[in-house]
């Protein structure tokens, strides 16, 4: 337990005081406590010489380094001290407006869905496939995100195809301009190519149909 | 303000929404279409398109296909790798023709062109043809399009060439794999096919008659 010494030791700690001036519950504790006192070495201490200089070198060898200096100018605050003039206010609402239609126009139109097939840029395309087993046809391609149920082929019924066993069928939809793979799937399971269009390799060891709509809506 | 925060707020911070819209849209259209595993490879494709300033979409589109075909994943990762270095190539070929910043359009249907058989030098020579009388995909398209029909790579490009080169109407570019087709409807080689309308008289764009055959010459 530690408790403070009594102010007149204090002074005499101090050297303001002789012990003598004490009064005599005193002297004994400030006896005791100068005893203390000299048993602590006060000899100055003395570092060496060249401390100074390896600390230094080694402070300045970090200050000189290139990423050090130029972290310190990034994150260092700066005074900046802008000046508007009137000349000034056009351009920049000009500029402000510009950075405002580029981060608002679309980001990156490759991705967006091809759902919005029925533009002004889009044509109608009949398909037709032959196929007078299938209970279901339908269509996917790239121009449905390839979902196989989503554009199904109804059968036709006309006086002409019902020569041909009512096996014909049949859908119109709107592509936009650019090249189109696709596939009929026949009862869900199936999928064959358009035997009316150029086949390419799918890359899964099967056969795609192309549909290329170019300049005034004409296929190749 | 510190330079670090200026840059921050200056540069990456309105970078944040297209990039992660652009990669949440690749998700969304994946999600539930296709393995994990996939989804996985072809978001990391789709980044590294983006970074080289490749479509995105035809990626995203083989995986879809093949989701829907029921392929498995490792070969529908396969087939997107595959596409992927077709687009880059088809870049390449596109600016190496001198079209520096070749649009989506056209480095996809140079793609295209590569899947068919047409040599990346191919798709960089009908390019270099058509500056100036054809935004390249729409040769490069007719370039696919041929090859598909069974025309050979290197009489495809020779013909678009020729054709582009001599001034032809667009129609006549055009109309090329519809006249290949009805040739050999008729009953003519795809080769045959392409040499016949090759040598139509500009502004025809109808099919090709069969070649007379040679009458047998008695000794």
């Amino acid at each position: 337990v530690s408790r403070p010494f009594d102010p007149l030791i204090r002074r005499v700690l101090d050297g303001e005081l002789d012990v003598a001036a004490l009064p005599p519950e005193l002297r004994r504790e400030a006896e005791a406590a100068l005893r203390l006192l000299q048993a602590v070495d006060r000899a100055p201490v003395t570092l060496p010489a060249a401390l100074d200089d390896r600390v230094m070198a080694a402070v300045r060898q970090r200050a000189n380094r290139r990423g050090s200096r130029t972290w310190r100018w990034m994150v260092e605050p700066h005074e900046v001290r802008v000046r508007v003039r009137r000349w000034m206010i056009g351009p920049a609402l000009a500029a402000a407006a510009a950075l405002a239609l580029l981060l608002a126009r679309p980001q990156d139109p490759v991705v967006a869905p091809v759902a919005a097939s029925a533009t002004t840029d889009s044509v109608l395309v009949r398909f037709v496939l032959y196929a007078p087993d299938a209970r279901q046809v339908t269509l996917a391609g790239t121009f449905n995100e390839w979902d196989p149920e989503g554009t199904p082929l109804v059968r036709a019924t006309t006086v002409e195809t019902a020569e041909v066993g009512g096996g014909i069928w049949t859908t119109t939809i709107a592509l936009p301009l650019g090249q189109h793979q696709y596939a009929f799937v026949i009862d869900g399971q199936r999928w064959i190519a358009d035997p009316a269009a150029p086949h390419v390799d799918d890359g899964f060891g099967r056969t795609n149909s192309v549909l290329s709509i170019d300049l005034g809506g004409r296929t190749l | 303000m510190t330079v670090l925060a200026a840059f921050v707020a200056a540069v990456i911070i309105p970078a944040i929404p297209a990039t992660v819209s652009a990669q949440t849209t690749v998700r969304q259209r994946l999600q539930g279409r296709v393995p994990a595993q996939v989804q996985r490879v072809v978001e990391r494709l789709a980044r590294d398109a983006t970074r080289k300033g490749l479509p995105v979409d035809p990626l995203v589109q083989k995986a879809l296909e093949g989701g829907a075909k029921g392929v498995p994943a490792a070969r529908v990762v396969a087939a997107v790798q595959a596409l992927a270095g077709r687009l880059e190539t088809s870049a390449r070929a596109i600016r190496a023709a001198g079209s520096p910043e070749p649009s989506a359009a056209a480095i996809e249907a140079g793609a295209f062109a590569l899947s068919t058989g047409i040599e990346e030098g191919g798709v960089a020579r009908i390019v270099r043809a058509s500056r100036s009388v054809h935004a390249p995909e729409v040769p490069l398209r007719v370039a696919g399009a041929m090859a598909a029909l069974g025309v050979s790579g290197d009489q495809t490009v020779e013909l678009l060439v020729r054709l582009i080169e001599t001034d032809r109407p667009a129609a006549d570019v055009l109309s090329l794999p519809g006249q290949v087709e009805a040739g050999v409807s008729r009953g003519m080689t795809p080769t045959e096919a392409a040499g016949a309308a090759a040598r139509a008289k500009p502004g025809r764009g109808r099919p090709p008659e069969r070649p007379k055959k040679p009458r047998n010459s008695k000794p």
